[in-house]
């Protein structure tokens, strides 16, 4: 039993065995090929077919329905190897009476075409196919793409898709394709131009065509418009084809080197950079984020390599297609999207609810309250000792990942128990009645909102409030578990009108978008006083700050001066003398000189110098 | 060294140009009808060859062609001489004859 293809040639309907069909087909491209170049080739091509049909009709009948290898076999012996009677012609060198005598003597070497060296191979013959095309020394070739297997291994996948579009030269006169012509610059212009050139004449003769109404043909106007469409697209895919193939080659290796880069930085194990970190701590589980990964290379890949292969195509002229790589190709791209896709959902899904536990802080009321935020080695005190392994640090010496600019996250050990830290963030607004209130609000994310808020929960975070200092952790922790849920910690302060707020310095990456009547600076704010009125913040001791709305200038400005502390001594210095208050309100002047004591204890004046006099 | 093979293949296809035009002087033809004559001359090896030829004559404008309906097969295509065609056959024949005459004799003579 064989399996049998249905065929129409010159309109004449045939069932052929496979086989046969395969012969058939290969046979009439060959011919194609030898008449591409010649005047009227189409015209030569259908008489051709026509003949073909006209055969291999005289060999079917009612009985013997399809047409068989040994039919073919037959027909094309009759009608003769296309060299036989078409590439004979080259070899009659004298010149004939007639202008265009050299329109069925192609006149040309063989042309040159890119093969596989089966007798010269390594491997594939991949190289030695290059090298004859290039009429280059093989050893070049080889050594080069030798090299290149260090650039991220770009010539691995080079060579494969090579190997399975460039053909190998099986015959004869393939491997005479294979040396042929010497290919250089000149060489692939002129083919270049000569397309062209054909291109132009078929416009012309079309034009003709239609001037003259030339109907000889039993044909129809839109058979002949979809020939010449045909035609056109052919020969204008010819001309543009190979520039199109080379734009396609470029970007290709462009793309498959910066891929191949990227998946580098990720894939490599020890490499661990924060892209890893991250992705590993967003996909649930490492197969998840594995199968990500794989869907990713899929989707990103097989384009990349597609380009590459019609690029070459183009770009060469070969004639070959492999439906089966094409398909496949199609397959595996359509799995990478799935696979994309369904763990991007599933990853969504982990994330689609919030939690949100909302706390109130008691605080005692103040007229000033002084706003720091408290060492973070004090808050985590048993750090793990295997840090030193983490190739990351922040600025505290703790493995990071950055997720963006105001979300730095850390997982650390305290004690045996892994932690993920984040840092809270501070807002301050205006309070609605005539108190300072403040609160707590963690955020996580998870599949359900239970389990959310479970998450939210776990969150640990302190604020503590010493007299009128109110101290901040500036990391929240969260039990850890393979897992992120994008926990977050925002705290929000409300300050009632007419009170007073300190930031100390080390609250500026704290704070976060504070707004202010004068519009400063988060960064700018710290190390000041201000009041809220009923427009908002007002900075008490900034004087010449206001001005001064260009961030990038303020260097050049003077020190303002240094606030008082309260809850510690108060230092003032002034040239010769030094002021000092202490927390129970005795204060002390001390100059060159002189030393002035004011407490509970009455004045106590201390001199120094005789020369100065006091009571 | 001269290939007599590609010499006798020389002159054939030399003289099928106008053993094709002679052909066509007798009536209309399709290649197949110019083909089996042509085989009992001994001049067409394989069919391949003609079609390239009957095209170039034809653009040339040596020959014409008209479709005509087959009723076993695809259309074929009958081609006929034109005048400028029967003008240079006429030319073809006589220096023809010139050219046989003339080897001829040559042959008679180197025979001799």
């Amino acid at each position: 039993m064989n399996k049998t293809v249905t065929i129409n040639i010159s309109g004449i309907i045939f069932h052929i065995e496979e086989d046969a069909f395969e012969k058939l087909s290969k046979y009439l491209s060959t011919i194609k090929g030898y008449f591409s170049k010649t005047d009227g080739g189409n015209e030569i091509m259908g008489d051709i077919e026509a003949r073909i049909a006209e055969m291999l009709q005289s060999k079917t009948s009612a009985v013997k329905q399809v047409v068989l290898m040994a039919d073919v076999d037959s027909v094309i012996e009759t009608m003769g190897k296309p060299e036989e009677f078409a590439g004979d012609s080259q070899t009659n060198s004298q010149p004939e009476e007639e202008d265009n005598s050299a329109e069925y003597a192609t006149g040309e070497p063989v042309k040159k075409r890119m093969f596989r060296d089966p007798d010269n191979k390594t491997i594939g013959g991949v190289c030695s196919g290059i090298a004859a095309y290039f009429d280059v020394d093989v050893v070049w070739v080889r050594l080069a793409m030798f090299l290149l297997i260090f650039f991220g291994g770009v010539s691995l996948w080079v060579y494969i898709v090579l190997w399975i579009v460039i053909p190998e030269a099986k015959t004869t006169a393939e491997k005479l394709a294979m040396r042929g012509e010497k290919i250089d610059i000149n060489n692939i212009s002129r083919t270049v131009k000569e397309e062209a050139e054909q291109l132009k004449k078929r416009m012309q003769k079309y034009g003709n065509d239609i001037k003259n109404g030339d109907y000889s043909q039993p044909r129809n106007f839109f058979d002949k418009l979809a020939d010449f469409l045909k035609d056109f697209f052919i020969l204008f895919g010819k001309v543009f084809g190979r520039l199109v193939g080379l734009v396609l080659l470029v970007f290709g290796v462009v793309f498959l080197i910066g891929f191949i880069a990227a998946i580098f930085g990720i894939m490599v194990p020890g490499a661990k950079s924060e892209p890893h970190e991250l992705l590993e701590l967003i996909f649930t589980g490492r197969p998840y984020y594995s199968l990500g990964i794989f869907g990713a290379i899929l989707l990103f890949c097989v384009p990349i390599l597609m380009m590459f292969y019609g690029g070459i195509k183009l770009l060469f002229r070969i004639k070959y297609s492999n439906r089966w790589l094409n398909l496949s190709s199609g397959l595996l791209w359509l799995l990478g999207i799935i696979l994309v896709v369904f763990v991007s959902v599933r990853t969504a899904s982990d994330f689609a609810e919030n939690g949100r536990v909302k706390n109130t802080v008691n605080i005692a009321q103040k007229d000033t309250l002084y706003l720091k935020v408290s060492d973070f080695k004090k808050s985590v005190p048993e750090m793990s000792d295997n840090e030193e392994e983490y190739t990351h640090y922040n600025r505290h010496g703790h493995r990071y990942i950055r997720i963006n600019h105001h979300r730095d996250y850390v997982i650390a050990n305290v004690g045996n128990t892994p932690m993920i830290g984040g840092y809270a963030s501070l807002r301050i607004v205006q309070s609605n009645d005539d108190k300072f209130n403040l609160y707590v609000s963690k955020t996580a994310q998870g599949p359900e909102r239970r389990f959310a808020m479970e998450q939210a929960r776990n969150i640990e975070y302190k604020v503590t409030q010493t007299d009128s200092l109110l101290s901040f952790d500036d990391i929240f922790m969260a039990p850890f578990s393979e897992k992120f849920w994008a926990q977050d910690v925002e705290l929000v302060l409300e300050v009632p009108v007419g009170k007073v707020i300190y930031l100390d310095k080390n609250i500026s990456h704290f704070i976060h978008n504070v707004d202010n009547i004068t519009n400063t600076y988060d960064g700018d704010m710290v190390g000041r006083r201000w009041i809220m009125t009923k427009k908002g913040l007002e900075c008490i001791d900034c004087e010449g700050l206001e001005k001064d709305t260009d961030h990038d200038d303020f260097d050049g400005l003077p020190e303002p001066p240094q606030p008082p502390n309260p809850p510690t001594d108060l230092n003032v210095n002034v040239e010769d003398a030094n002021v000092k208050i202490d927390k129970e309100g005795n204060i002390k002047v001390k100059s060159k000189n002189t030393e002035v004591e004011i407490g509970k204890n009455g004045i106590h004046v201390d001199k120094k110098d005789k020369d100065n006099k006091e009571k | 060294m001269i290939n007599s093979e590609n010499t006798k293949a020389q002159m054939r296809k030399g003289v099928l140009e106008l053993c094709i035009l002679s052909i066509l002087s007798k009536g209309d033809a399709y290649p197949t009808e110019i083909i089996e004559k042509l085989k009992d001359t001994k001049l067409v090896v394989v069919e391949g060859t003609l079609y390239p030829l009957l095209t170039r004559l034809k653009n040339t404008g040596l020959l014409n062609y008209r479709w005509e309906e087959s009723t076993s097969g695809p259309p074929r295509k009958y081609y006929k001489l034109t005048e400028i065609g029967e003008q240079y056959l006429k030319e073809l024949q006589q220096s023809w004859t010139e050219l046989v005459d003339a080897v001829n004799k040559t042959i008679e003579q180197g025979k001799i």
